[in-house]
């Protein structure tokens, strides 16, 4: 492997899945042999969880009527009359990792999940499929949703991109639901933590490569071990106990 | 003859507001603002592509208007009622991630974050543009975006975890 410097730039924009084949290569390379580089890597995918909580809890709720009135007497005076453009039209942009989904996905996945690549096996073009709207793109889809509301752990939910599978459920100190689950396709996975109060929100995903149609646990997992840790996942709820969580959490 | 804007223009509103709260910190302020760029993208709805990302394009106006905005003013006596945006609500979806005192916390943290690196981590971590399109918003290069928002992420884990 080439040197590559571990500037915090650097693990941040893996963080971000913001970096090109290569260099995401050996970012993975070097996460992967490194703890102190995974850890690195999961501060900044913190970071920013921390901030995309703290700026949604500020001031999304109301836009004053008064300037929500002065912006419809403004668009009336533009456009009075004519039918809008609806809103499909809008397409999301070339670049950039979480740009591509949030079109479709508008603030609610993207700054929870960074992909974090681990292991050998991750090339280039897998980094570029993940990102160009593969299984990342599908966590937060609502079959994903429906499958996670309704499915016990261990059983396999086919989906039209993949198959899913609940892991294990918890229940967190603050009463949130959150399931541990993969979402497979041929030739990629995806482990991913989704937690739920009003609805489920994808708050962690990793992204894996699979060899010929086999699934591979990699070092993937400490990371996965590690985030549910740090959110405080209890015991994991098995059959009745699971049964009634959904139930309740369904209501 | 342009694309219809308003519908998008409405949806986009709260997040618009959002992003000139974290300019220039006061309500009011911020109100005419978003109303003023509003009124600029509608009467130049032409110059935006329809296929290309409507809120991108939104964020750019209206840091323009700021900016121009600033340029008028001069700046002085910028009010700050931070204290009228900072009730919180909580994020019930990243709740699970975080305590109420966490979360504060970060707020606090975020205030005193100079404003450069406050417009970088709204548009990266809440607004989910890349890199490259934040780039296109602050008319800067990607690696000054870059080395602001790890520097602010930075500021933010070694802050929280001292909480």
């Amino acid at each position: 492997m080439s040197q590559l410097h571990l500037s915090d730039e650097i693990l941040m924009a893996f963080a971000d899945g913001e970096l090109d084949g290569p260099t995401a290569t050996a970012m993975a390379k070097a996460m992967a042999e490194d703890p102190l580089v995974a850890k690195r890597v999961v501060e900044f995918q913190q970071s920013r969880r921390l901030a995309r909580s703290a700026f949604s809890a500020v001031s999304l709720p109301d836009v004053p009527p008064h300037l929500r009135a002065a912006v419809s007497a403004q668009i009336e005076a533009y456009e009075g009359g004519r039918k809008p453009s609806p809103a499909a039209d809008v397409k999301p942009l070339k670049s950039g990792w979480f740009g591509r989904r949030s079109s479709f996905v508008p603030m609610a996945l993207a700054a929870s999940i960074a992909a974090v690549a681990i292991g050998l096996g991750y090339f280039a073009g897998s980094w570029e499929r993940v990102g160009a709207g593969g299984l990342m793109a599908r966590l937060e889809s609502p079959m994903v949703h429906n499958a996670l509301s309704r499915s016990a752990a261990g059983q396999d939910v086919e989906l039209p991109f993949g198959r899913l599978r609940v892991i294990s459920t918890y229940h967190l100190a603050n009463g949130s639901l959150c399931r541990e689950f993969r979402l497979q396709a041929s030739r990629e996975a995806a482990e991913a933590v989704a937690c739920r109060r009003d609805e489920w929100k994808t708050t962690f995903a990793v992204a894996k490569v699979v060899n010929d149609g086999d699934y591979a646990p990699s070092g993937g997992d400490d990371l996965m071990a590690t985030y549910l840790q740090s959110i405080g996942a209890g015991e994991v709820l098995v059959g009745e106990a699971e049964a009634r969580a959904l139930a309740e959490a369904n209501r | 003859m342009p694309a219809a804007i308003g519908q998008e223009l409405v949806a986009l509103l709260p997040r618009l507001r959002r992003f000139a709260l974290v300019l220039c910190r006061s309500q009011p302020l911020a109100d005419d603002l978003v109303q003023g760029a509003c009124e600029r993208a509608l009467a130049n709805a032409d110059s935006w592509s329809p296929g290309t990302k409507f809120d991108a394009w939104m964020f750019r106006i209206l840091r323009n208007y700021w900016i121009d905005h600033l340029r008028r003013m001069r700046t002085e006596g910028m009010a700050e009622d931070l204290s009228q945006q900072t009730q919180l609500v909580g994020d019930p979806g990243e709740g699970p991630i975080l305590s109420r005192l966490v979360l504060s916390e970060v707020q606090r943290a975020i205030d005193h974050l100079p404003q450069e690196q406050r417009e970088v981590l709204l548009l990266v971590c809440a607004e989910d543009l890349s890199y490259r399109e934040t780039a296109e918003i602050l008319g800067v290069p990607i690696g000054t975006v870059m080395s602001r928002l790890a520097r602010a992420r930075k500021r933010l884990m070694e802050l929280t975890a001292a909480a």
